[in-house]
């Protein structure tokens, strides 16, 4: 079903889906957008290129509390943090941002030990997926097309969305976004003529530039295999590094966490915190032993994570080429430059 | 000022005559980066990396940041603008690096620029000079008759706040707070292994991004840049949400240089204040 809103009206489909529920979408602060709980429907705005951090904390918050308990109390005195979630709209999400999710899915909701909270949140969540603008250019660091992923991809999203010149149009992708539509009986459907507008940018989307280059997911991981031992050229592309957080904190396929126990005053909460390869003390061991004392192995396990052990364990890259590490990163690290001096390598 | 592609072409020269004339191992510049506008840190070792070497307005890395990678006696030459030279003079008191491990390549510049917000950074977030106070060769003139700003002009509105006001302004700013260690990283004053935060036994601070952790991890580190940061604002600039730290900074900087009359980084000869004793010294601190 496709429906159309004229994008000043944006506020009150924004009303209608806070009545169902929470919605998340990006908000204005003062460093750039970010995806956030809209308290006040006027609050939507839609002139946004894409967010400083990934919508991945929609469903992997920073810090997620697991249970309770005092010190000194016998172990059953201590109590799980339950889950209650409200029907969630996460509105507003780029096409290589959605496809991140169905990355993430494979570590949360599919090998292995399923996430409960990962996958709790994912159910109660409607995903509005939001085609780039085609009329402007992407932005330098982006490079999605190398991973095959469109501007306009509706994969992945529930209901997805389209500007045509002042209207917003939003056709559903999936039975749950189908419903949903179907719900919001204030907005009307749209025409003919406007469903063919959204197929061909769609089509569009598939063409439209951002840097890239031909990549095969198996060459790149053999290459990468190959070059692992190679100090020099970690050594040479990792000289700048500095390793902090940032590249991987904004990153929507990074999904490392640590596992702590806060305590204050006798009351503590077990938790978990987004964790990261690049810091000091990620592989720090218990006996003071770290494998990874240098800058250039961390770099290299970041790189080599994303483009060669995951393919060859999940058989996709985990990059979706948003851009967002190199954006970010205080000395300009660009991860795209060093796929492609690795191939050149 | 010597324009910034003279100073690129002296940097060029002075650094292939270094390496090839083998006093130095790596020369710390700046290289270009992923394009135009975006540079980086670089360490050229060969004559061939050389032509690697850019220098523009956006190249507010401050390479000293990186002196300590190399193992003690590595003879390095380094790209030094006034703050860097300020970091390099700061790290030989404290004798992280000997003075005659390196080559200061000295900088004078102004107009240096935010390379994501275009804006001009001298003064408001760095320390101000334009000259290096420290160095073996200048890649340009020395900078004479640019107007002198204060580095701490712009405290004026923060200084009008009250406690109260001051502590709601931090609260908030921390609260964006992403841990993500990038500020910490980027300060050449940051070089302790393991720095506190990182430590398990004890913990002092929580690794969740929310008080009382953030508040923990910013003041302690507020406190352990006291009279040592040096101004050079490369914490703020790689903070991905934008939170002022060198308000803070700058602040503890202008109480340091009243009650000891001496600023961070300026002379080889002196000691780092919290670590001098001299029976002059002001008793303000203790009131
Ligand atoms: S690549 Fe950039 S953002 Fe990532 S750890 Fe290194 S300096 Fe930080
Ligand atoms: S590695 Fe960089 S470009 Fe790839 S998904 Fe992560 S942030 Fe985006
Ligand atoms: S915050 Fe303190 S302990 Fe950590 S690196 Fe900086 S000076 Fe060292
Ligand atoms: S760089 Fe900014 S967000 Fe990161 S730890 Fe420092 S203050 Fe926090």
């Amino acid at each position: 079903m496709l429906k159309k809103i004229s994008i000043n009206k944006i506020s009150e489909l924004a009303a209608a889906l806070m009545g169902k529920g929470l919605l998340l979408a990006p908000v204005k602060e003062n460093s750039g957008y970010n995806f956030a709980e809209i308290k006040n429907p006027n609050q939507v705005d839609l002139d946004f290129h894409n967010t400083i951090a990934s919508p991945k904390a929609a469903f992997f918050p920073h810090k997620e509390d697991f249970i309770k308990y005092e010190t000194g109390k016998p172990i059953g005195a201590a109590s799980v943090i339950g889950l209650s979630l409200p029907p969630t709209f996460l509105f507003g999400v780029r096409p290589c941002d959605v496809k991140s999710f169905g990355i993430m899915d494979i570590h949360f909701n599919a090998s292995g030990i399923i996430d409960p909270y990962w996958k709790q949140r994912r159910e109660v969540t409607t995903i509005f997926g939001y085609a780039f603008d085609l009329e402007k250019p992407a932005e330098t660091e982006e490079f999605y097309q190398t991973l095959g992923i469109g501007a306009a991809d509706p994969e992945g999203s529930d209901v997805f969305m389209i500007k045509k010149g002042d209207d917003l149009l939003l056709d559903s992708v999936t039975a749950k976004g189908e419903k949903l539509l179907a719900e919001l009986k204030n907005f009307a459907e749209g025409k003919v003529t406007d469903k063919k507008y959204y197929d061909e940018y769609i089509k569009k989307g598939r063409e439209y530039k951002t840097r890239s280059m031909c990549l095969e997911p198996e060459a790149i991981t053999k290459k990468l295999e190959d070059l692992f031992h190679n100090t020099d050229f970690w050594m040479g592309v990792s000289s700048a590094c500095l390793s902090c957080g940032i590249c991987t904190f904004v990153c929507p396929t990074c999904y490392c966490f640590d596992i702590c126990d806060d305590t204050l005053f006798g009351q503590g909460t077990r938790r978990r915190v987004w964790d990261a390869c690049m810091f000091t003390d990620f592989t720090l061991e218990a006996s003071g032993h770290n494998p990874r004392t240098h800058v250039y192995q961390r770099l290299r396990q970041k790189v080599c994570h994303k483009y060669s052990f995951h393919v060859r364990k999940y058989g996709v890259i985990s990059c979706v080429g948003c851009g967002r590490c190199t954006k970010h990163c205080p000395v300009n690290i660009d991860i795209y430059s060093i796929i492609e001096d690795a191939m050149k390598a | 000022m010597t324009d910034f592609k003279q100073i690129e072409n002296n940097l060029k020269k002075e650094a292939k005559r270094l390496l090839e004339a083998g006093e130095v191992t790596v020369v710390l510049a700046y290289g270009r980066g992923y394009d135009e506008k975006h540079s980086m840190p670089f360490a050229a070792k060969t004559s061939a990396d050389v032509e690697k070497l850019v220098f523009n307005e956006y190249c507010n890395f401050n390479m000293a940041r990186y002196l300590m990678r190399y193992p003690c006696g590595t003879k390095i030459a380094i790209a030094a603008k006034a703050a860097d030279s300020r970091a390099i003079v700061q790290l030989i008191q404290e004798e992280k690096v000997r003075r005659e491990d390196l080559i200061i390549l000295g900088i004078p510049a102004y107009g240096m620029k935010n390379q994501k917000t275009d804006e001009v950074v001298d003064s408001k977030t760095t320390c101000g000079l334009y000259n290096p106070p420290l160095y073996n060769i200048l890649l340009g003139e020395e900078v004479h008759g640019q107007p002198v700003v204060s580095p701490y002009e712009v405290l004026a509105e923060y200084e009008a706040m009250d406690k109260e006001a001051r502590w709601a302004f931090w609260k908030k700013e921390f609260d964006k707070c992403i841990r993500c260690y990038a500020c910490r990283k980027a300060c050449p004053m940051c070089y302790c292994d393991p720095c506190f935060i990182d430590q398990s036994k004890p913990r002092w601070a929580d690794k969740a991004p929310q008080s009382p952790g953030n508040m923990m991890y910013h003041l302690t580190r507020f406190h352990h840049l006291a009279g040592r940061c040096i101004d050079c604002g490369e914490c703020s600039r790689a903070c991905p949400v934008d939170i002022p730290l060198y308000l803070f900074h700058k602040k503890v900087a202008k109480e340091c240089e009243e009650m000891f009359g001496q600023a961070a980084g300026m002379k080889l000869e002196d000691k780092p204040v919290l670590v001098d004793f001299r029976v002059e010294d002001s008793d303000k601190i203790l009131e």
